[in-house]
């Protein structure tokens, strides 16, 4: 970096290290280079010198050597015609009788990084190779990859790479491990470094002589290898099993990642192997360092994606404390939002409610978040906990939560009423857009049910002229006009106002468009709006609940130990891309189909889904009211239809079961606690012809099936038919979860 | 692997960086700082960072950023592990890992960083092998030096390379032969308002240094293994002998090393040796409110607790703190507001406590959570799983060593919430 002033100091240096007094006191002329190391690492340009420093690498100090081999290093792409000046003392060591003297100069010489170099250096390297000490080998066999990035990578030396190869059988296991680094860099365009079976074992049985870094990278390496035999793979396994025992994290996770790609055909050991690693990981997870803390818990994370109840045993590992860093505490969170299970929920959500006061308001929306996550399957308890969090009337904490119960309702449809009660009043904590947005949906969308809806959205009417979110007007219009269908007298002032405000006042065009649109649409006349606006969902939720379920093993097993569980793999995806013109890396899948995983489908796209007609031929009517009585008395007069038995294994989650049917408008009129035996459960629904489908769940837990019974009260096969495969589904799906 | 490192203080100056391969322009630091900015503390910069061209892995220690510049796939806890065993080594031969002590030595920084990596991959890390690669710096040498000119260099091979034993030198000669364990057990422990633990666990480690001649072969035993639920080894360790007999036998590095590290999680099994009493309030529409704590043994095995010092960060509306303990001294940063009180040891007749009133912003809302104190504290003689050291064999050698053994119990993360 050039810097003002640094000319003079060059001045000054220069002729210091000329000075014949100076250079013949040795702590002063080493002193003199000290400085002109200091000053170059400072970043002043100290180019000017270069040639008196080489002529200062004429020495038996070798400390002075060392400075000013570093130097040259640093200068030496600057002045290549000065620095083959350099290169004679440089061979000269080379053959110096001091191991140590050997090693640094062909170390330096390796890593002048200028054209023409490679010619000087490729008798040293060979002649490194074959070194007496192992000092100079260590460094000859990663000169060779060096070297070979000087050539451009163009030709790969043959000779060269078979003497590397020879060179694995070396005595000293740097070397051996160096032999692999260096010939994985040399055979990049080959794809590496090839492990058969003679390599694999030699460096098996080598292992445990490697240090920490080494065992690291070796492992590694292995997973290319593919052993041939079942007895071969317990073999090598059973040679790796003290790995996981290692004191570095790192190697731990090495050995894992092997174990898993190894026994990728036998999940009970991999099974096994996670469960053996969860002590390291777990100790990592609350290691000194909270960087390995976050790498650790990013990992813990993955493994919870195919083991949900892994780490159920030891949620309180993850309650966080309050001076860790945010981004280990945000890990916690979704840690513990993943591991929740019927023991520990209570506890888990407890924690979380102590989290959504935090002084952080980052945090405390991520435990607001994470409650809404857990209320997924605990609706109940973590609506009440929201209700409660909504008391405090804080901006940061209201907003948050208005946008769960939004996610929230749409998914878990039973909590509506809930939900509905707890809005009125907070429009007055909400002042940014999103929390705008979301209040403004939910008092749209359900606002039949919440006396006060028109009065808040007319509040916002008022103000929509200082309003500053475009956004924020566009659901306005939607909520409005959804409002107005269902509470058409308190409605349509306002939305006169409205329409008038965005079509000759606004300055969005997008929210001047969606004005003109709704207006237009409305002209139409109310029967179309109702059918456009308000036609039955669509049932995007049961991919949602998919979502979340088990992934196997070998989907991520060669993610495992990579940056991949900490920064997903579309990042990385991309800088291969802006690699590819040099680099030849593998390539990796496109970034489309890694969109959005577990989070919700944005707000414009729900949007579209539900102004989409459902496919298929049979639409069950939504909030379908039946009284137990009502059902008791139909169920009775009917006769069975369709009678089926579906396999089934574990325990049942009624709460489970209930919110996975009622997204496809299937209501539970009575169902047994969990844990009964047998357990029964009563469903009714009713398509948008009015035919009942009632039906009578059994579930013998001994017998691992569950008997399905359906009645209809109009003889329809085929709807019967489609009825009965959109049961199979939702059970199919659960049951898949569970066991 | 590693392709370049940088040093980076507190207050955004890059003070050092080194290249291993070819030279990455410092302009790649501009996404750390810019996440940085981001974090709004220094504490909260997360560990990976992407950029368009590479990954940026840092790790903060001791005020100062250690990042690592990287351009291909690797393993992330890998590069984290060894940024901190970087930092160790300058700790270990500066003393402290600071921006003034780096700055002083840089040259051997420099020296340190040739040897430690190479083509951006890992060489000699190990300690003792380092130091007679490059002699640390000491007073004494660095007059000696100053006069005689001598280098701080190694002028011949580390003969711990050429040994078959990777982690031991041969010819190792003591004229007093030692082995001392340190058993240390660090308390991580959450403790709920009421004075229940919400979560504890103990993370134990030993530390020995061994100065004993020759090839010893050790062996450790103890009165109570079965306490250990997670071990992890030194790699000198054998590790099919522990899986059977729960014997530690190994050949020792020279020097310093960590043994073992070692979790006891059962609930039941971690003591919590202090309890605190406290009353922390604010009023309503009021300026101020009250504070009070006081401190107490608890299962404390009968040892003394001392060096105890209670950290609390106070919430954001606070503006001054009036208090008095009853013994110690205590310290109120109004910028940070952090509120230290150094308490010293607890003398069971009469309990250290710290009382007074707390100066609120006027007008501003109470808070709406009490603060959480942080606990240090420190028991000598005492591991308090109650792991024992049962015997200490030596084989292989004829020499009778001198043995010790030394126990000593520190809060970690020690948590009382209010």
């Amino acid at each position: 970096m050039p810097y003002l002033g640094s000319e003079d100091v060059v001045k000054e240096l220069k002729k210091a290290l000329c000075n014949p007094h100076i250079q013949a006191d040795r702590l002063r002329y080493r002193n003199v280079i000290q400085r002109v190391i200091r000053h170059m690492t400072q970043g002043l340009d100290m180019s000017g010198v270069f040639m008196e420093m080489v002529k200062a690498s004429a020495t038996v100090d070798i400390v002075q050597k060392k400075l000013v081999y570093l130097y040259m290093c640093t200068y030496a792409p600057l002045k290549p015609d000065l620095a083959l000046l350099a290169i004679n003392t440089l061979c000269k060591d080379c053959s110096d009788p001091n191991p140590m003297v050997r090693g640094l100069a062909l170390r330096s010489m390796c890593s002048l990084r200028m054209p023409g170099v490679q010619e000087y250096i490729q008798q040293p390297i060979l002649n490194g190779l074959r070194d007496k000490a192992s000092y100079v080998r260590r460094v000859a066999v990663l000169g060779c990859a060096k070297m070979h990035n000087l050539h451009g990578d163009s030709e790969v030396d043959g000779a060269l790479v078979n003497e590397l190869y020879s060179l694995l059988r070396d005595q000293d296991p740097i070397v051996v491990v160096n032999c692999l680094r260096s010939l994985e860099e040399i055979l990049k365009q080959e794809g590496g470094v090839v492990i058969n079976k003679p390599i694999a074992h030699h460096l098996l049985n080598r292992m445990s002589k490697l240090d920490q870094w080494g065992q690291a990278e070796v492992v590694n390496f292995l997973l290319r290898y593919q052993p041939r035999s079942e007895e071969e793979l317990f073999d090598i396994l059973n040679l790796l099993d003290s790995f996981l025992k290692s004191s570095s994290p790192g190697v731990v996770m090495g050995a894992t990642k092997l174990f898993l790609i190894l026994a990728k055909k036998f999940p009970h050991v991999q099974t096994d192997v996670l469960v053996r690693v969860k002590g390291p990981l777990l100790a990592a997870c609350s290691s000194e360092s909270r960087e390995l803390c976050f790498a650790a818990l990013c990992h813990v994370r993955q493994i919870l994606h195919s083991l949900p109840g892994h780490f159920s045993s030891h949620y309180k590992k993850f309650f966080c404390s309050y001076l860790e860093p945010h981004y280990i505490k945000l890990q916690k969170v979704e840690v513990l939002c993943e591991l929740v299970n019927d023991e520990n929920v209570q506890q888990v959500l407890e924690e979380l409610r102590g989290y959504c006061t935090d002084v952080s308001a980052d945090f405390s929306q991520a435990a607001i978040f994470a409650i809404g996550g857990i209320a997924r399957t605990y609706t109940d308890k973590c609506v009440q906990i929201l209700t409660e969090l909504l008391g405090l009337r804080q901006e940061h904490i209201t907003t948050v939560v208005v946008q769960t119960f939004r996610d929230l309702v749409w998914l878990c449809p039973q909590c509506t009423e809930a939900v509905c009660q707890a809005l009125p009043g907070c429009e007055e904590n909400i002042q940014d857009s999103e929390g705008k947005q979301a209040l403004i949906w939910l008092l749209g969308v359900h606002g039949e049910r919440i006396p006060s809806a028109p009065y808040v959205l007319e509040d916002f009417v008022d103000n929509v002229k200082s309003e500053t979110f475009p956004a924020v007007k566009m659901e306005l219009l939607t909520a409005l006009l959804r409002l107005f269908l269902s509470r058409p007298a308190e409605c349509q002032d306002m939305l006169g106002r409205l329409l008038y405000y965005c079509i000759e006042e606004e300055k969005d065009m997008a929210v001047r468009d969606r004005g003109l649109f709704y207006y237009r649409l409305l002209l139409v006349g109310i029967d179309e709006v109702k059918r456009i606006l308000c036609s039955p969902k669509s049932d995007p939720s049961l991919g949602l609940l998919e979502d979340p379920a088990e992934r196997p093993v070998n989907s991520w097993a060669s993610d495992f130990n990579t940056l991949v569980p900490v920064y997903g793999r579309a990042r990385w995806a991309n800088i291969s891309k802006c690699q590819g013109a040099k680099r030849h890396g593998p390539e990796l899948p496109n970034t489309a189909s890694f969109a959005t995983s577990g989070s919700l489908i944005p707000e414009e796209n729900k949007e579209r889904i539900q102004e989409l007609p459902d496919s298929g031929a049979l639409m069950l009517v939504p909030n379908l009211q039946l009284t137990a009585e009502y059902f008791e008395k139909t169920w009775l007069s009917l006769k069975v239809a369709h009678q089926q038995v579906l396999s089934w294994q574990g325990a049942v989650h009624p709460d489970t079961l209930q919110m996975a049917l009622q997204v496809v408008n299937i209501q539970t009129i009575a169902m047994s606690r969990a844990g009964a035996r047998p357990w029964k459960a009563y469903l009714s629904a009713q398509d948008d012809t009015g035919c009942l489908f009632l039906t009578e769940v059994v579930l013998e837990p001994e017998n691992l099936e569950m008997q399905i019974s359906v009645k209809q009260n109009e003889a329809k096969t085929e709807t019967l038919n489609s009825f009965i495969s959109v049961l199979e589904t939702v059970i199919g799906t659960i049951g898949d979860i569970k066991s | 692997m590693i392709h370049s490192l940088f040093l980076i203080n507190c207050s955004g100056d890059i003070f050092l960086e080194k290249h291993w391969k070819s030279v990455v322009s410092q302009s790649v630091c501009d996404y750390f700082f810019e996440a940085q900015e981001k974090a709004a503390d220094v504490e909260n910069v997360p560990p990976v960072i992407s950029t368009p061209h590479h990954y940026l892995i840092s790790i903060y220690r001791d005020k100062l950023f250690f990042v690592s510049v990287i351009q291909t796939e690797v393993p992330p806890l890998f590069v984290i592990e060894f940024l901190h065993r970087v930092a160790d080594t300058f700790q270990d031969y500066f003393g402290e890992c600071s921006e003034a002590a780096i700055k002083d030595n840089v040259v051997i920084v420099y020296e340190l960083l040739e040897e430690m990596l190479d083509n951006g991959f890992p060489l000699a890390t190990e300690s003792n092998i380092l130091k007679e690669l490059i002699k640390p710096p000491t007073i004494l040498r660095s007059v000696v030096n100053s006069i005689t000119g001598s280098s701080n260099v190694g002028d011949t091979l580390p003969t711990g390379q050429l040994s078959n034993i990777p982690w031991r030198r041969a010819g190792v000669k003591y004229t007093n032969n030692e082995a001392y364990f340190d058993v240390i057990e660090e308390i991580d422990a959450i403790i709920d308002k009421s004075g229940s633990t919400v979560f504890a666990e103990i993370q134990g480690v030993i530390d020995a240094c061994i100065k004993l001649s020759g090839m010893p072969d050790l062996s450790l035993s103890f009165m109570n293994p079965r306490l250990l639920d997670d071990v992890s080894f030194h790699p000198c360790i054998r590790f099919k002998r522990w899986e059977s007999e729960r014997v530690l036998s190994f050949i020792p590095p020279d020097g310093n090393f960590r043994l073992i590290s070692y979790r006891v999680s059962s609930q039941n099994l971690v003591a919590i040796p202090v309890y605190v009493k406290h009353n922390i309030s604010f009023k309503e529409n009021s300026s101020c409110g009250r504070f009070d704590i006081t401190i107490g043994p608890k299962q404390n095995m009968g040892k003394t607790i001392e060096g105890i010092t209670v950290t609390v960060h106070m919430p954001k509306v606070v503006l001054n703190m009036n208090l008095t303990p009853t013994q110690g001294s205590y310290t109120f940063d109004p910028v940070t507001k952090v509120l230290t009180w150094d308490v010293g040891k607890i003398t069971p007749q009469k309990l250290p406590s710290l009382k007074g009133l707390v100066n609120l912003q006027s007008g501003a809302p109470k808070p709406e959570e009490n603060p959480s104190l942080n606990i240090q504290f420190k028991i000598q003689q005492l591991a308090i799983s109650g792991l024992k050291v049962n015997r200490l064999d030596m084989y292989g050698e004829k020499y009778k060593p001198f043995k010790g053994v030394k126990y000593v119990t520190k809060a970690g993360k020690f948590q009382v919430r209010t």
